[in-house]
């Protein structure tokens, strides 16, 4: 890479953006990551026994999780709710993407693009507190619900995961819309044509001609959007109820209230693993190569 | 089984712009039918029409006698061999002739012996494990062919599908194609810019421009009988020669071709005294006039080519009309050089009159 790099811009310019990058990577990126391994592993001291006889590196504050069953179970229970929110985002955003891409005129393309991407001009509490504003028992949402008849009380939209599960898909829809869009946009619109003359009707179209062209695009969206929500702590603090806790807000417990900040970085990393873990298993289930994601 | 393909009285418009004129076109069943035109004349829109992609504004596509009205794209007994050929590249070359059939839920043992006899059919036996990626332009198009015909289809239709093959391959194609629809038996319309493949393969052929339908004949008729301007220049290479009917009976017209003189062909269709006409004359149609014949034509020669078997001139005659012209390499002569007079002789009954000032 040092040798194309050399070759495009000099050696001067080529040593400035590799030690560029370079630094980014060591100083903001590994370093700290070895800072939190390294927090997780030392127990938690009064700063005079820092360096004492008691700073000893142990498993210690990861075990912790394993023996708290509450926080082991908001564990899980954050990767279900990722997951749930990944698949809806895919759901609702798999439609849009293929209107894009394959349907609309170029005009009416472009017109949905922008409206999707306004919003997101919005700051993204903002736009979250909107949707507590909505969901709210006596808001919006409910009175047009009571007003239209279709309910003859208000729903608790926010009360359990509802509320953060419409945040979440909210505020992670265009991670998955626009991997998507370009990937459908990459296909060949004879391909669907001729599944269509072959005789397949519109699921078995998308089944076997658009899902698997598109899939490193729907890879890459799930992955962002389940990284994304998984590692949340927005969405879950404002629609979230006490009963739907996300694991982030534990940790930021640890480090900003707890104080424990060994205890968080043990937490952090463990939701860190575990999102990692769970992707390369997803990849693997739908061989999914990185190289695909690359694309 | 009737496999006829009827547009009857079809119209396709797109907002204002209107692709296709009314037409009413009967393709007959077993028949090598081609649409024959310039890109943009709306060939590839009857295609669409025909195949369901396209609902026609007007009228309706008839096949083997039924309508096609509501019937969408994957319920029609017609199969598509696309331009480029869409070939699903993410499955294997049998799954991609097994489609169709494993969409009619046709079972996986059936499927084998479906693929396994349309690739032997193909001479590609060997072949239904290969990815798409691992075959040569023709075998794709071989694999095209065989998908298409996997599901039966009662019309095959081609969307100009040897355009990306080098010209040997495509002169092979042809007559590979010839033999496949010999074989099954089946409709077949293809659609063309290239009239060398319109008329070697064709039982009929369809010229069209503009959205119309200029003529529809046999390759024989439609090269001897042009009954347009249009399919006169489109068809072969043709020089056109405006001029003024003088006289005309049922079988020969005389044009005032002004300083040219008087020129006379066989008329085609009815042309009234004093109306405009454009006379044509095939390149290989005009002799020297040493050679005798009854009308002659004075020019000079701008260049001389040899091809081998013929010579080509390209001559200019007093009026500035380029005239293009064949020679028999017999008649090649010292005197035939840039710069030099030619007098041209033709006989009237190989030349045609039609009407109208078309493409010159």
């Amino acid at each position: 890479m040092f040798k194309q790099l050399k070759s495009r811009f000099g050696s001067g310019l080529a040593v400035g953006i590799v030690g560029m990058v370079g630094v980014w990577l060591i100083a903001l990126v590994i370093l700290p990551q070895i800072l939190m391994i390294d927090y997780s592993l030392r127990p938690n001291l009064l700063p005079a026994d820092i360096g004492g006889p008691k700073d000893t590196f142990s498993l210690v504050n990861y075990e912790t999780l394993f023996n708290n069953k509450i926080h082991l179970s908001i564990f899980f229970k954050t990767l279900w709710s990722s997951v749930l929110v990944t698949a809806l985002t895919l759901l609702v955003s798999y439609p849009i993407a293929f209107y894009l891409a394959k349907v609309a005129t170029p005009q009416k393309a472009a017109l949905c693009l922008l409206l999707l991407i306004i919003p997101f001009w919005i700051n993204e509490i903002l736009r979250t507190f909107s949707w507590y504003i909505i969901l709210a028992y006596k808001g919006p949402l409910n009175a047009l619900l009571l007003g239209l008849g279709f309910i003859d009380r208000p729903i608790r939209f926010l009360s359990g995961d509802g509320g953060v599960l419409v945040g979440m898909v909210y505020a992670y829809i265009l991670f998955m819309i626009f991997p998507i869009y370009n990937a459908i946009e990459s296909l060949d619109t004879n391909q669907i044509k001729a599944a269509r003359n072959l005789g397949a009707g519109w699921i078995r179209t998308h089944w076997r001609v658009v899902i698997p062209h598109a899939k490193p695009g729907i890879a890459t969206g799930c992955i962002m959007t389940f990284m994304l929500a998984a590692g949340s702590y927005a969405v879950p603090a404002l629609l979230g109820s006490p009963g739907s806790r996300w694991f982030t807000q534990i940790i930021y417990n640890w480090f900003f209230e707890g104080g424990n900040w060994n205890q968080g970085a043990a937490y952090a990393f463990l939701l860190l693993v575990m999102c990692i873990g769970f992707i390369a298993l997803v990849m693997r289930v739908f061989k999914v190569g990185l190289g695909d994601i690359a694309k | 089984m009737d496999s006829s393909v009827h547009l009857d009285n079809t119209v396709m418009q797109f907002g204002d712009f209107t692709a296709i004129q009314k037409t009413d076109l009967k393709i007959e069943s077993g028949e090598f039918f081609s649409f024959l035109g310039p890109s943009g004349c709306g060939k590839t829109t009857i295609l669409n029409m025909i195949s369901g992609f396209l609902d026609p504004t007007q009228g309706d596509v008839k096949i083997g006698g039924q309508s096609m009205k509501g019937v969408p794209a994957n319920k029609r007994p017609t199969s598509m061999i696309f331009q480029n050929l869409a070939l699903f590249p993410l499955m294997t070359v049998a799954e991609n002739i097994e489609f169709g059939l494993e969409v009619r839920g046709v079972s996986k043992s059936e499927r084998k012996k479906a693929s396994d006899r349309l690739l032997e059919l193909v001479a590609l036996e060997d072949s239904g494990t290969k990815k798409i990626s691992e075959l040569s332009g023709g075998q794709k198009q071989r694999i095209a062919i065989a998908r298409a015909l996997a599901v039966e289809p009662q019309v095959l239709l081609l969307d100009e599908p040897l355009s990306a093959l080098d010209l040997k391959l495509r002169q092979h194609m042809r007559t590979e194609l010839k033999e496949i629809q010999r074989k099954t038996g089946i409709t077949f319309i293809y659609i063309t810019h290239d009239q060398g493949e319109a008329l070697t393969m064709s039982d009929r052929v369809a010229v069209m421009s503009a959205g119309r339908i200029q003529q529809v004949a046999d390759p024989i008729t439609l090269y001897r009988d042009p009954q347009t301007p249009f399919v006169a220049s489109f068809v072969g290479e043709n020089n056109g020669i405006r001029g003024k009917v003088l006289a005309a009976d049922s079988n020969l017209v005389v044009l005032d071709c002004g300083p040219l003189g008087k020129l006379a062909g066989r008329s085609q269709g009815s042309l009234a005294v004093g109306s405009d006409a454009t006379l044509f004359i095939r390149p290989e149609h005009f002799r020297l006039q040493s050679e005798g014949g009854m009308h002659t034509l004075q020019a000079t020669i701008d260049e001389v080519n040899f091809e081998g078997a013929y010579l080509t001139l390209n001559a200019n005659t007093p009026t500035n009309q380029a005239l293009s012209i064949q020679l028999g390499t017999h008649q090649f002569s010292d005197s035939l050089k840039k710069g030099a007079p030619v007098s041209l002789s033709y006989n009237e009954l190989d030349a045609i009159v039609i009407a109208g000032e078309g493409h010159v």
